[in-house]
C-alpha cells in the first residue's frame, strides 16, 4: 500500500532549492519582521512583490500566488470590515455607506496587517516548499541542535502519513464489516466513531516496535557524534547574506520605533 | 559443532515480563538453553505465544534493558553478557528485524537510502564511509533501484529488504529475524529467505524465529523447537525434524517430511526422512523408477 508523505516539500532543483535551510529560515524572519515592523501601509506588499520574484526563482510561482490569495482575499475584507468601518482610530472618512463610514485609519491598518500575515505565510510557504525535511533539521543539528530534538521535529513531519493510512486500513476493515460512511454529514460523523478506538489502541501499540528500532539503530547511543547522510552546503556568500539580512532587519525595526517616536 | 566458535551462548535463560500494574506476568520463557556458532543458520520455530519474540528480544539486549522484568540465567553475546551491555553497543554486533515491516522505518526519511543511513549516523559513521555502505547493501538487497524513492511509497515485501538493510548495513556479526516473512507474501517471504540466506553465505550468523517449515528444512542448519515457554529440543535441523511429534506441538512438519514417513509407514521408503523439497522429488522418483 502506497503512503504519502505530508512534508510540503515540492522536489524541484532550482536557486532557491538550493540555498541552505539557515539562509531560508532566516531570511524568512528577517521579511516576516520588516514587513511587520516598517511604518509603511505597503511596505509588506514591496516585500511579497519580492516573495513572488523569489517564488519565480524557485519555479513555485504560480502556486505560491494560488496558495497566498485565497487566504489573502477573505482575510483582507473580514479586516477591512472590522477595522475600516469600526475601527475608534478612524478620523478621515474615505466613504460613507450610510450605516458606516469607511475611515482611511482603520483601512491603513488592515491593509498592513494583511500585508504583515501575507508576508509571513507566504515566506513560510516558500521555506517548507523548497526545504528537504532532512536538509532543514541537519542545518539546525549542525547548528547546534540536540539530534534527538532533532528526530523528533522530523518524525512530526511524517507522523500524519502513519495515521492516515492506519484510518484507512481500519475503515476498510470496518466497511466491510458493515459500516457505513458515505451519506451526510450526521452519518459521516457517527461512521468516524468506531474508527478513533483501534486508531489510537494501534498507534499505542506501534510506539513499542518503533522503539525497539530506535534502540537497535543505535539511537541510544551517547558516546559518539552523530553524522548525517544529507549533506547541507553553506558558502562563505550565504553567510554573508544571512549577515546582511539580520543588519537589515535590525535596522528597520529601529529606524521604525525611531520614526513612531519622531 | 564442538570446533567452531561459539558467537552466541544462552545458558538457563528465563523471562517474566513486568505487567503495568506492577506484577510480574508467568514466564514467557524459561529455562532455555543452547549455542549458536559462527555462520550457522539457525532457526527457532513453536506455535504463536511459544516465546520465540522473547528469546529474539533477549539476543539483541532489549531484554532486559528495553522490556522490564524478571530475567534469570545468562545470555552472551560474541563475549559479551547482555546484561551489561547496553543495545547501542550491542547494534553493531547483533541486529534484529521485526514482523511488521512498517513498524521498523523510522518515519524521519523521506528516501530508502537516509532509512538504510539512519544507524549509521546514530554511531558516527562518516558520510563517505555511509554512502558507500549504503550502496553496497542496497545491492544485495535488491533495492538499490529504490534508494531515492520514499520508504513510504513501497510494498510490505520492499519495506521488510529495507528493514533488512539497514539492521545489514551496521556491519553486524549476527542478525536475529524475529517472524519477518509473516506479513509477506509467499513470494516476499522467499525474497526475504534468499537475501538471508547470501548473508549467511558471507559469514553472517543467522537467528531466524518463523514458522515456514519448509523453509526452516531447506535452509537451516540447527534448529531450536519452544513450546508452551519452553525448550523441546534443539539439534540439527535434519535430526529435529526427522524425531519431532509436530502434531503434540501444535505445528505442521514440512509437508515433505509428512509425505516420506508415508512412504516408510507403507513400506516403500527405507533410508532417512526427506526435509527438503530436492529430497523427495529424488525419492519419489527412485519408488516410481523401481
Amino acid at each position: 500500500m502506497a503512503r504519502k508523505s505530508v512534508s510540503s516539500y515540492i522536489n524541484i532543483d532550482s536557486p532557491i532549492d538550493r540555498l541552505h535551510p539557515m539562509t531560508k529560515i532566516v531570511a524568512v524572519l528577517s521579511f516576516g519582521i520588516i514587513g511587520f515592523a516598517a511604518p509603511m501601509a505597503l511596505a509588506p506588499y514591496v516585500v511579497l512583490l519580492g516573495l513572488i520574484v523569489i517564488s519565480y526563482l524557485a519555479k513555485l510561482s504560480n502556486k505560491f500566488i494560488h496558495y497566498v490569495i485565497p487566504f489573502g482575499i477573505p482575510l483582507l475584507v473580514m479586516l477591512l470590515i472590522i477595522h475600516g468601518l469600526f475601527s475608534a482610530k478612524n478620523v478621515t472618512t474615505l466613504y460613507d455607506f450610510g450605516f458606516a463610514k469607511l475611515g482611511l485609519e482603520g483601512t491603513l491598518y488592515a491593509v498592513k496587517q494583511v500585508g504583515s500575515v501575507l508576508v509571513f505565510l507566504g515566506a513560510f510557504f516558500l521555506l517548507t516548499a523548497t526545504t528537504h525535511p532532512g536538509k532543514l533539521v541537519t542545518a539546525f543539528v549542525d547548528s547546534g541542535m540536540n539530534p534527538k530534538l532533532g528526530y523528533l521535529l522530523l518524525a512530526t513531519f511524517q507522523i500524519f502519513p502513519q495515521m492516515q493510512m492506519r484510518l484507512s486500513t481500519i475503515r476498510e476493515a470496518q466497511v466491510a464489516r458493515g459500516l457505513e460512511v458515505e451519506g451526510n454529514l450526521l452519518k459521516r460523523a457517527s461512521a468516524f466513531l468506531p474508527l478513533i478506538g483501534p486508531l489510537v489502541m494501534s498507534s499505542l501499540m506501534s510506539v513499542q516496535e518503533r522503539g525497539m528500532t530506535l534502540e537497535t539503530r543505535g539511537f541510544g547511543s551517547s558516546n559518539t557524534k552523530i553524522t548525517s547522510y544529507i549533506e547541507v552546503q553553506d558558502t562563505a556568500g550565504q553567510k554573508t547574506a544571512r549577515k546582511w539580512l539580520v543588519i537589515a532587519t535590525i535596522v528597520v525595526v529601529i529606524g521604525s520605533i525611531v520614526y513612531r517616536f519622531i | 559443532m564442538d570446533t567452531k566458535k561459539i558467537v552466541i551462548d544462552v545458558k538457563d535463560f528465563s523471562f517474566s515480563y513486568l505487567m503495568s500494574d506492577g506484577e510480574m506476568q508467568k514466564k514467557a520463557v524459561e529455562n532455555i538453553n543452547f549455542q549458536v556458532c559462527k555462520g550457522e543458520f539457525f532457526c527457532i520455530i513453536g506455535a504463536n505465544e511459544s516465546g520465540k519474540s522473547t528469546l529474539c528480544n533477549a539476543l539483541v539486549g532489549l531484554i532486559p534493558h528495553f522490556f522490564q522484568g524478571d530475567m534469570d540465567g545468562e545470555i552472551t553475546v560474541l563475549g559479551e553478557d547482555t546484561r551489561k551491555s547496553t543495545v547501542a553497543d550491542l547494534t553493531s554486533k547483533i541486529g534484529l528485524v521485526f514482523q511488521d515491516p512498517f513498524n521498523q522505518l523510522t518515519y524521519t526519511t523521506t528516501s530508502v537510502a537516509e532509512e538504510l543511513a539512519f544507524g549509521l549516523g546514530n554511531i558516527g559513521v562518516p558520510r563517505e564511509e555511509m554512502y558507500r555502505r549504503v550502496n553496497d547493501v542496497a545491492k544485495t538487497m535488491r533495492i538499490d533501484h529504490l534508494l531515492q524513492k520514499n520508504p513510504l511509497e513501497l510494498s510490505g515485501g520492499q519495506v521488510q529488504r529495507v528493514a533488512l538493510g539497514s539492521v545489514f548495513v551496521m556491519n553486524p556479526q549476527i542478525i536475529v529475524l524475529d517472524e519477518c516473512t509473516a506479513q509477506l507474501d509467499p513470494l516476499g517471504s522467499k525474497e526475504i529467505f534468499d537475501v538471508v540466506k547470501v548473508l549467511n553465505e558471507r559469514g553472517i550468523t543467522v537467528v531466524m524465529a518463523d514458522n515456514d517449515m519448509e523453509r526452516v528444512a531447506e535452509y537451516s542448519d540447527h534448529v531450536l523447537v519452544l513450546h508452551n515457554n519452553k525448550q523441546v529440543t534443539w539439534g540439527e535441523t535434519r535430526e529435529v525434524f526427522t524425531n519431532l511429534d509436530f502434531s503434540s506441538l501444535n505445528l505442521n512438519p514440512p509437508v515433505y517430511v509428512s509425505i516420506s514417513k508415508k512412504y516408510i509407514n507403507q513400506g516403500l521408503w527405507k533410508k532417512e526422512v526427506a526435509i527438503k523439497e530436492k529430497e523427495i522429488i529424488n525419492i519419489s522418483r527412485e519408488i516410481l523408477e523401481r
